[in-house]
């Protein structure tokens, strides 16, 4: 498994500063992977000119208004489109009453609370597989991350409500279990890849077990953390649409009401909303990246 | 009737089945690649143009599937088309980015003596250039792969093909004694092709890498 994972290392070293470079080897999983290429939505026009200097890690302004000019842009133009569509009472019915902003609450409440679950349950269990004691236990934590991130995510919503029956609940525990993984292989990353003459010095100066976790560890990590924060926020409104399956709402059903009755301006309505969640999402997390980042690792 | 028996019953099907989502991803990852290469050969050279693919493709990925689906059926129509579309959209990123990556991370030195033997631009792309960024691109391809997979088993609701029609048959027949078998067949269907699929690439990784620079 690791040969072929080792070229990671180049891939994502010019992306991000050093630690994070490192850090592509150590993860290597193909989340990790992914988690790099949604980090680039924002990361993008800052770091263009890293070869050269140290990139501004200020909030450029064009970073802070081409998304929402975009996400604009877009709802302008569906609103635009649906003021000379004429629906019929099939559409009517499917976008009536209060429906579409019931679904696209649903569906940021669902976000939400699967992101929640996720920091709660993958950050300590990170920090605990890094501790000396779980340390042989990470190399198996991290091959069973990777199988299971081979898992459609579909078919796992699909077996949690044949397990748990209908209902918000299966949605909501088959979202946290896929999303689980990346942030837990960026955790572990994260810890990893920190300088263990730092972690060394830390106890030379007489710092607790404790002291040197929170203290050193913990905030070296945390530009790696919020990235795998970040992760699990994208794929949470992804998998969110498929809640509609498991009888979870969101918006998905407008989604899946549009393609079953063959009705374009509710399909259309429902991906246009959610395409614009996913991506101002993604936009509020990058930054909160940026401005999360501690002082000491804005280069 | 329990899963070993479904299994038995309905193996054809689920061959068929496990074969045309096999054949789809694949089909989508060798466009992907093809056009994944190509824009990274295009761009890489230019610090703007290679950071707006990377940034492009990503922001695709923001996306959720079901969305991308979403707004593809009132343009193409319902069953392969949105498919093939959405899965050689999703699977470009990360071979883009890799490739740019990669080819970037060429030492400058090797294309100037490759320059000093003679070697056209062309050639030095082909001989040089390209097979030292290949392993990135390998794992590019290995990381979109995976992914594919999943997507592939919703674009079946699309009327897609492939393992994802098992399981929505599963999910739209629940309560029934077959739901758990048809869901848990298709699941388990795709995790074992997305195996298969990561062993052949790294038997790929093998035969292709060349000598020189293998990790190990």
């Amino acid at each position: 498994m690791s040969s072929p994972e080792a070229p990671r290392t180049r891939p994502a070293a010019p992306e991000e500063p050093d630690d994070t470079g490192d850090m592509g080897d150590a993860g290597g999983t193909g989340d990790l992977g992914d988690m790099g290429d949604t980090g680039d939505t924002a990361e993008g026009p800052a770091p263009s000119p890293t070869a050269a200097k140290p990139p501004p890690r200020k909030v450029s302004w064009q970073k802070l208004t081409f998304v929402p000019a975009l996400l604009v842009a877009m709802l302008l133009a569906t609103w635009l489109w649906f003021q000379q569509a004429d629906l019929d009472a099939v559409s009517e019915n499917a976008l009536s009453g209060g429906q579409v902003s019931k679904a696209l609450w649903q569906h940021v409440e669902l976000t939400v609370i699967s992101t929640f679950f996720v920091l709660v349950i993958a950050i300590p269990l990170g920090i605990l597989l890094t501790r000396r004691a779980f340390r042989k236990a990470t190399p198996v934590a991290m091959a069973l991350a990777n199988m299971g991130q081979a898992a459609p995510a579909i078919g796992l919503l699909a077996l949690l409500v044949i397990w748990l029956g209908i209902g918000r609940k299966a949605a909501l525990i088959g979202m946290i279990a896929y999303a689980v993984l990346p942030v837990l292989s960026n955790t572990i990353a994260g810890l990893k890849a920190n300088d263990p003459t730092l972690l060394e010095a830390a106890r030379g100066i007489g710092m607790s077990p404790m002291g040197v976790l929170t203290r050193v560890e913990l905030p070296l990590a945390v530009p790696l953390i919020l990235a795998g924060v970040r992760t699990a926020l994208v794929l949470n409104v992804g998998t969110a649409t498929l809640a509609v399956f498991g009888g979870g709402g969101g918006l998905g059903v407008l989604i899946t009401a549009g393609i079953t009755n063959q009705r374009m301006p509710v399909l259309v309505l429902g991906s246009v909303l959610t395409v614009a969640l996913a991506l101002l999402v993604d936009w509020l997390a990058s930054l909160a990246e940026v401005l999360l980042r501690p002082r000491g690792l804005q280069t | 009737m329990n899963f070993w028996e479904y299994l038995g019953n309905r193996h054809q099907q689920l061959l068929t089945d496990a074969l045309q989502h096999a054949s789809a991803v694949f089909q989508c990852m060798v466009v992907a690649t093809l056009l994944g290469v190509l824009i990274g050969v295009a761009t890489y050279r230019s610090e703007w143009a290679g950071n707006f693919a990377t940034l492009t493709t990503s922001g695709i990925l923001t996306i959720p599937s079901l969305a991308m689906i979403g707004l593809l059926i009132p343009i193409v129509g319902l069953g392969v088309p949105p498919t093939v579309i959405t899965l050689t959209l999703y699977g470009l990123l990360p071979i883009v980015r890799n490739a740019i990556v990669g080819l970037r991370g060429v030492d400058p030195t090797l294309v100037d003596a490759a320059r000093g033997i003679g070697m056209s631009r062309p050639t030095q792309l082909l001989r040089v250039e390209l097979p030292l960024a290949w392993p990135p691109i390998l794992t590019g391809i290995r990381v979109s792969t995976q992914m594919l997979m999943g997507i592939a088993a919703i674009a079946a609701y699309a009327s897609g093909p492939g393992l994802g029609n098992v399981i929505f048959r599963g999910l739209a027949s629940l309560g029934s004694a077959n739901a758990l078998n048809q869901v848990l067949a298709g699941t388990l269907g795709i995790i074992v092709l997305a195996l298969l699929f990561d062993a052949a690439y790294v038997l790929i990784g093998r035969l292709t890498i060349p000598r020189g620079i293998r990790v190990r």
